[in-house]
């Protein structure tokens, strides 16, 4: 996450004609002018002087145009749902009604200056007693007084000054979970504590403090090590020994069970020798495995806060809809209380939540979302609107026919592979070593003590500790975690975040990938735009100020695609839905949008989206807009071609076909008009096939490939944006960093087997040397330590070294 | 050497006093956030609000 | 659950301001002067300005005043604004800053009048020892109830690295402080000789980690990132170099005590621990300059971020050097040597100096509101006190290792010594001297300029005693965001904070109480030789006299086990030899030679006599001072029996008829002494004077185990 500095915020300004807000640093499309500073909307303004009336500029000051656009399509009764006990039970952390306190998602937090103006909210509502910032998570923590301001009334209010709570359906069924870790950090502190002192009264016994020359101080140190070696034992330690003996019930060898054995051994062997006193223990190095083995554990579970691996439709679909009862007034309710029957109203760019049939004679649905289709449909009363479309043009009444949950789009996970829980790690190749390794020692243990018991037997029980305690595989438990670990830091420098260690490991073994077209091969923000007919820059300046006032997809791009051009004013602005716009501009009638709309000539129809432009009733031109290709693209496929098979979908129609043969050749797969079913499908028939795949997806259309495939990657233009489930994200402009990734990853593999091998010889060696009891086992013991710390060390080392030649380097932002 | 063990008893009981806290330190959460406070400590509101700030991570 | 309005106590800040600048240089002329007197023993001002007196003082001033009082100034301004609120009491505030005032003042007189118990930084009497555990408590409650009625959930890394100075300061204090009183003036130690040295260097080593570096480096974590306007590098990495710290630094202490008598696993296990903290002190460095990445061309500027920069380099490298020095085969060469005096220079003008510098630098144009009178006088202190740092550590550095190899270096053909004579070793480095004696000017002259410079600033601008904040209440728990938890079950987590003092103040008392241990496994101790005897009442108050005038400043009582030494001075020194050391007068630095089997090497009188009146008349060019007074002064020995039963209490064979027949004892050993030095050819001599005392002791020193 970055605080964007006020030089970017400026930068911002630079590429458009319009001076950028002084507010929000957005262009000003349509210029409002205050104490001599430009804002680009009312909103803006009225936040600049709600915010300078409470002494509060300050804000401005931290950070150049620090501020967010205050909440547009604002029908003030939009949060209306938030007055609902139930709702409000789910969403406030606490309440007793005065005292509530709640925590918010604030997506449009980006800055010092935000960080600051919300943490000084009581400044501006005296309701709010107190806010804290969470910046990395994007989390705002508010105490307010419910009898002064309401739920809703807070919400109103945030999103008055332009920072909206991001409330999700999620936010209502799903509960925040405390960070993870806590715990863990505390076992390590404990460990760490225990080591080092267990270290310090344990050093003089090598540094030539014997027991016969000093029995007091040596029976002192070694009962006060015994006690503080418990904690380690019992609470450090237990997830091992717990794990350990789960994979004994359930059958399995795990990693945990050598660890598990090796600790026991090591811990009894010292206990037998300071009751028998016999010796002093190895109690340091106990503590000390202990201590390094929670360290990988940490290190291996890298967080993103602001990411979120496993977000499905809830966190897309609004949490409310506005249902409109039988005397055709509309209440707003939550979303899970949708009803097949029931009447809802949606507006302007709002989804569809539910399969329904439209009412209002005409709207246009944009499905990129679902099918990744681009260009927007018009469906007409009567027609069916499956959930998930995005309602354009002005409101319009559905009349709901699924329950959201049985949705076309959402049924998609009533699949079985949401339910079941990951099974990698058990698969990981840790884990399959460490089966054979541990049966190796054990067998190695038995047979050398059972030789032992016949020649010698007070050496037999040595030798059984010596051998399970030097083959304690804390080598082959730190490798993974070290390696992987360090991989995963590598890919975040180049914005590839992984959602854990495990999927480094799958990486490695892909053969097959998959792409999904639309969002991840092509993005609209790359669109091109061909200009057919006779029109001049005046001309395109007067389509300018037309579409720069539309929200409609295709504006939009076309707005931004004119960039600099000078927009004179429009006045009689008018938008209708399926057809265009309409406004007078100097005293032109102009007209932008359909073939229609504007008596194009058949000729000037393409395949691809068009805006058509009509001066004064005649047609005078018309832009074709097509999604290019991103960048780097033809490199990636070669690579990629050379290694492993590629096969290409699509949510849209095949328009352009022929540009990705181009691209692709002839041998790769292309499918195109693939649902959301028929992708996941796709995929598991490639698993069937006994290939591992990786899915590269955008939208929610990708959802059940991505979770399907043996890694999934969503592509993603804005981080801070929702993705879908995945194992990884990647930014959009990364794309041809994938080939570096996967081979990277079987580099890493490389390393870790390596490490193994190291850690191999090492036991070999030890063991070879233990089982002919030639080894005094606190050699043993203080060697141990050594051997974690040479393979952390390795590990680390070589990723990071081999990271930095496959070019993982930090990048500017 | 006995005095060894009022050194020890000494530093046991400091390390020990400092490992309730880092325990309750942890506990409540004081860990959570590793970057907002380092920005807090510039905003706070003293005198230098008319500077500039801006930080990366 | 409204909005609370208070306000900052500026005062208490401005005056620890003031005080730190003013004792700063203080401590600083008192330097210089130690320095000139190694130059031109002439400076040696009679006995209440001689170097062995006044070298406790500079340590004192510069330790406990000037950065003392610096500390204060820190955590009282950013303590208040990290928790936005104002000091718990005002009362305990402005009891704490002049009660460590008076402390102050007692140190500087009673330190020249020869009251001290020798222990380096804690050389103050038992009456003072107790003013500071007073003051220090009320410090502590007053910081700790600010951190409970803080009204910032998120306590600050800073605010940690102060609870660590607080709370282990007291406790190493308490630990090391532990004597029996004789008189008003007057005490021993409860630890006798091997032990007493142990506990002192735990204490000596902790002080520097928790007086000198964790303060400071909070003061780091709050006033870098103010100066510099942009957030520390990592926060996350200010925390783990926190905690890793914390845990390893306490026992790194006996790396002082390297091939003295004290057992090898004791000093091993020092030398280990002190390499290990390389790691968390270099986190730390890295942290503190890589905040700058990027705004190096703000540094070139502004005078502030200079002292800084300068300040944490200087930490980097004294923590390193540290380290260093603790490894047995360095410390071979080092110890003893001006190598050491270079280290802790690096670390107290570079470190604590120039960051005390910068942070008043940054914080006196705030309290008076406006800017700084003079930025380019600022630039102008900072070159000369950079300048004053290079003339006065290179020097030392240079004369420690040129003196260590000249100590150990032999004649390859005749196998003795190349440098016989203690004193050509040290006339070689006087040069040296000089020139270290001209950085400190040029330091001084830069804190001068300091002065002067705050001084006008604060003249321009006007200071506000109480300045107006608010901020909202803090309700309990707001931290785990469980959905329906209750935050107040939470509530006793928000109090942790005095759990956390209880706690600590349990330590406290059960440290203290593991005290009165030692009292009683007095004679289990240390391997006893039969032939060590304890002093005779005569030679005690010669060796309380050699503690006044402060011989072990200059004077080492610990032959190591080197061919070099042992050709020098004598058998190594046997742990058993020192059982009746209260307190151990092993010292840390030879300026003079060892002293230790003195008795043996040099058994005349006479000899003693003269060089004590004269040193110049029998050492030709010898930097000591002259000490005539003691050829004047009566002895007091009315504490004689006192201090005997007090001994006695402590273990110290002493029968009672001994005590009681003590000052006869004492007559009659002076007596001999004094016949002695008239058949020599010292007619004046006269039993009653202290030279007779001092005389007696230094030729009992070490010399019982060739009885």
């Amino acid at each position: 996450m970055t605080i964007i500095s006020s030089t970017q915020s400026s930068e911002l300004g630079h590429d458009h004609a319009d001076p950028a807000c002084f507010h929000c640093g957005e262009p000003c499309r349509d210029l409002v002018e205050s104490d001599g500073k430009a804002f680009c909307c009312m909103g803006c303004q009225s936040v600049y002087h709600l915010l300078n009336q409470n002494q509060l500029g300050k804000y401005y000051s931290l950070d150049a145009a620090p501020g967010a656009r205050p909440g547009e399509s604002g029908r003030r009764d939009r949060f209306a749902y938030l007055d609902d006990p139930a709702v409000q039970e789910q969403v406030l952390d606490f309440h007793d009604g005065t005292h509530a306190i709640v925590t918010f998602r604030i997506p449009t937090m980006h800055c010092v200056a935000c960080i600051w103006l919300l943490e000084n909210l009581y400044k501006l509502e005296p309701a709010v007693s107190r806010s804290q910032v969470n910046f990395p998570r994007k989390e705002l923590l508010i105490h307010f007084d419910e009898s002064m301001m309401s739920l809703r009334q807070l919400v109103g209010f945030l999103s008055g000054i332009g920072y909206e709570p991001k409330l999700s359906l999620e936010s209502l069924e799903k509960s925040r979970a405390v960070h993870p870790n806590r715990s863990l950090y505390i076992k390590l502190g404990v460990a760490g504590f225990c080591f080092a002192n267990i270290m310090l009264l344990s050093f003089p016994g090598y540094f030539g403090l014997t027991h016969a020359q000093n029995p007091g101080f040596m029976r002192a140190f070694t009962w006060l090590s015994v006690a503080l070696s418990l904690p380690v034992l019992f609470y450090g330690a237990n997830d091992y020994l717990a794990a350990a003996i789960v994979a004994v019930r359930r059958r399995v060898v795990t990693i945990d069970l050598p660890i598990a054995i090796g600790i026991v051994a090591l811990y009894a062997h010292s206990l037998f020798e300071i009751l028998s006193e016999s010796g002093a223990g190895y109690l340091d190095s106990f503590t000390g495995l202990i201590f390094f083995l929670l360290l990988g554990r940490i290190f291996q579970q890298k967080t993103y806060d602001a990411l979120s691996f496993d977000r499905d439709y809830t966190s897309y679909f609004p949490v409310n809809v506005m249902r409109m009862s039988a005397d055709g007034s509309e209440q707003s309710i939550p979303l899970n209380r949708l009803e097949v029957g029931d009447r809802m109203v949606v507006r302007h760019h709002e989804l569809v939540p539910a399969d329904a049939v439209l009412e209002s004679e005409a709207a246009e649905i944009d499905y990129s979302f679902v099918t990744g289709e681009s260009d927007p449909a018009l469906r007409t009363a009567g027609d069916l609107v499956y959930a998930g479309g995005r309602h354009l043009g002005e409101a319009g009444t559905y009349r709901t026919v699924n329950p959201v949950s049985r949705s076309h789009l959402t049924q998609l996970w009533n699949n079985p592979i949401f339910e079941k829980a990951e099974s990698r790690d058990l698969a990981s190749l840790t884990n399959r070593m460490s089966k054979k390794f541990t049966i190796v020692v054990i067998a190695t243990a038995t047979v050398a003590t059972t030789w032992w018991l016949r020649t010698d037997p007070a050496m037999a029980l040595r030798v059984f500790a010596s051998v399970l305690i030097i083959a304690c595989p804390c080598a082959l438990a730190l490798a993974a975690p070290f390696t992987l670990g360090t991989a995963m830091r590598l890919f975040e420098r180049r914005r590839c975040f992984v959602k854990n260690a495990a999927v480094v490991e799958a990486l490695a073994r892909v053969d097959t990938i998959v792409f999904d077209k639309t969002g991840t091969l092509t993005a609209d923000k790359h669109a091109q735009v061909e200009w057919h007919g006779e029109l001049t820059d005046a001309d395109r300046g007067m389509v300018k100020a037309l579409t720069r006032h539309s929200t409609h997809p295709l504006s939009v791009r076309l707005t931004d695609t004119l960039g600099a051009l000078p927009a004179p004013r429009a006045t009689t602005f008018n938008e209708l839905p399926g057809l265009g716009l309409e406004a007078t501009v100097d005293g032109h009638r102009l007209r932008v949008g359909s073939a229609a709309w504007t008596e194009a000539p058949d000729d000037a129809l393409s395949p691809h989206p068009t805006v058509h432009v009509a001066i004064d009733g005649l047609w005078r031109g018309c832009a074709v807009l097509r999604a290019a290709l991103r960048p780097g693209l033809p490199e990636l496929v070669g690579q990629l071609k050379q290694k492993s098979r590629l096969c290409l979908l699509s949510g849209d129609t095949d328009r352009q076909a022929t540009e990705l043969r181009d691209l692709f050749g002839e041998d790769v797969e292309f499918r195109f008009q693939q649902s959301p079913q028929d992708k996941l499908a796709f995929v598991r028939q490639l698993q069937d096939e006994g290939r591992r795949v990786l899915m590269i997806g955008d939208g929610l259309n990708d959802a059940g490939a991505l979770r399907q495939s043996d890694v999934g990657i969503a592509v993603s233009d804005d981080l801070s944006a929702f993705s879908p489930a995945c194992d990884a994200i990647l930014a959009g402009d990364q794309l041809p960093m994938l080939t570096r990734i996967l081979a990277f990853s079987s580099t890493a593999m490389r390393i870790i087997v390596a490490s193994f091998v190291i850690s191999f010889l090492y036991n070999v060696i030890g063991i070879g040397v233990a089982v002919q009891g030639l080894l005094e086992p606190w050699i043993a013991a203080v060697l141990m330590p050594i051997s974690s710390i040479t393979v952390v060390s390795f590990t680390v080392l070589a990723t990071r070294m081999l990271g930095h030649r496959h070019g993982f380097v930090v990048l500017k932002s | 050497m006995t005095v060894v063990f009022v050194l020890l008893g000494a530093s046991l009981l400091l390390a020990g006093a400092f490992l309730i806290a880092f325990i309750w330190a942890v506990k409540s959460g004081q860990f959570e956030d590793t970057y907002t406070p380092s920005i807090r400590l510039l905003i706070e509101d003293d005198d230098n609000s008319q500077d500039q700030v801006s930080g990366k991570q | 659950m409204a909005v609370e309005k208070f306000s900052y106590d500026n005062k208490i800040v401005k005056y620890f301001a003031l005080a730190t600048a003013a004792w700063g240089l203080v401590g600083f002329t008192v330097g210089l002067l130690i320095a000139t007197q190694m130059i031109l023993p002439q400076m040696n001002l009679g006995q209440y300005l001689s170097f062995g007196r006044l070298r406790p003082l500079h340590t004192n001033a510069v330790i406990f005043a000037f950065v003392g009082n610096g500390i204060f100034m820190g955590v009282y301004h950013s303590l208040q604004r990290l928790c936005k609120a104002r000091m718990w009491s005002d009362k305990l505030s402005w009891f704490h800053f002049w009660g460590w005032q008076a402390i102050i003042v007692c140190a500087a007189i009673s330190l020249p009048a020869g009251f001290t118990t020798s222990k380096e930084y804690a050389e103050l009497e038992w009456p003072i020892d107790i003013l500071i555990t007073i003051v220090w408590v009320a410090f502590a409650v007053n910081m700790f109830g600010t951190i409970i009625k803080r009204r910032v959930r998120h306590m600050y890394v800073a605010i940690w690295f102060y609870i660590a100075t607080v709370v282990t300061v007291a406790v190493l204090h308490l630990v090391n402080s532990v004597e029996i009183p004789v008189s008003l003036m007057k005490s021993y130690p409860v630890y006798a000789g091997v032990q007493d040295a142990l506990v002192q260097w735990w204490y000596g080593h902790n002080a520097v980690a928790f007086f000198l570096t964790t303060p400071y480096l909070g003061l780091m974590y709050y006033y870098l990132p103010k100066a510099a306007n942009r957030p520390i590098f990592s926060y996350r990495l200010s925390i783990v170099h926190f905690w890793s710290l914390i845990f390893i630094y306490i026992w790194a202490g006996p790396h002082h005590l390297l091939f003295t008598s004290l057992p090898d696993w004791a000093q091993s296990l020092g030398m280990v621990f002190s390499l290990m903290l390389i790691a968390p002190s270099w986190g730390g460095m890295l942290n503190g300059l890589l905040t700058l990445r990027g705004a190096w061309d703000k540094v070139r500027q502004d005078p502030v971020l200079k002292f800084m920069v300068v300040a944490i380099t200087a930490y980097g490298m004294a923590t390193f050097e540290g380290p260093m020095l603790s490894i047995k085969s360095v410390n071979a060469l080092s110890h003893y040597t001006d190598w050491t005096i270079a280290h802790v220079h690096v670390g107290a003008l570079g470190w604590n100096g120039f960051l005390t510098f910068g942070i008043l630098y940054w914080l006196v144009p705030r309290l008076w509101n406006t800017s700084l009178h003079s930025v380019k006088m600022a630039n102008y202190h900072f070159w000369i006190g950079f300048l004053g740092i290079l003339f006065y550590t290179i020097p030392l550095y240079w004369a420690g290792i040129a003196q260590g190899l000249m100590w150990k270096q032999f004649d390859p053909v005749a196998g003795t010594l190349a440098y016989g004579n203690f004193l050509e070793t040290v006339t070689k480095i006087i040069p040296m001297y000089a020139m270290r004696a001209v950085g400190g000017t040029f330091f001084i002259v830069g804190a001068g300029m300091m002065a002067w410079n705050l001084f006008k600033t604060m003249r321009a601008g006007t200071f506000v005693a109480n300045e107006d904040a608010e901020a909202p209440a803090l309700i309990r728990n707001a931290g785990s965001g469980k959905p329906g938890s209750d935050p107040y079950k939470h509530q006793w987590l928000e109090r942790s904070p005095i759990i956390f003092i209880i706690l600590t103040t349990i330590a406290i008392l059960i440290g203290g109480l593991v005290e009165l241990v030692p009292m009683y496994l007095v004679r289990t101790n240390v391997p006893t030789i039969p032939a060590v005897k304890p002093y005779t009442p005569l030679e005690l108050e010669g060796r309380d006299l050699y503690i006044r005038e402060g011989c072990s400043n200059c004077h080492s009582q610990m032959i190591r086990p080197f061919r070099s030494e042992v050709e020098r001075y004598g058998d190594y020194s046997k742990a058993g030899e020192y059982v009746y050391d209260r307190p151990f007068l092993w010292g840390s630095k030879r300026t003079g030679p060892e002293l230790w089997r003195v008795g043996t090497r040099l058994p005349q009188e006479k000899w003693h006599y003269l060089h004590m009146e004269n040193p110049l008349s029998t050492s030709p060019g010898s930097i000591m001072p002259p000490y005539p007074w003691l050829l004047r002064q009566d002895l007091k020995t009315g504490d004689i029996r006192k201090k005997l039963e007090v001994m006695q209490k402590l273990g110290v064979p002493y029968t009672n008829e001994e005590i009681a027949n003590a000052d006869a004892i004492l007559k009659a050993q002076a007596d001999e002494i004094v016949a002695k030095l008239h058949e020599a050819g010292v007619p004046e001599a006269d039993p009653d004077k202290e030279i007779i005392a001092l005389i007696a002791y230094l030729l009992r020193i070490g010399t019982d185990i060739k009885k």
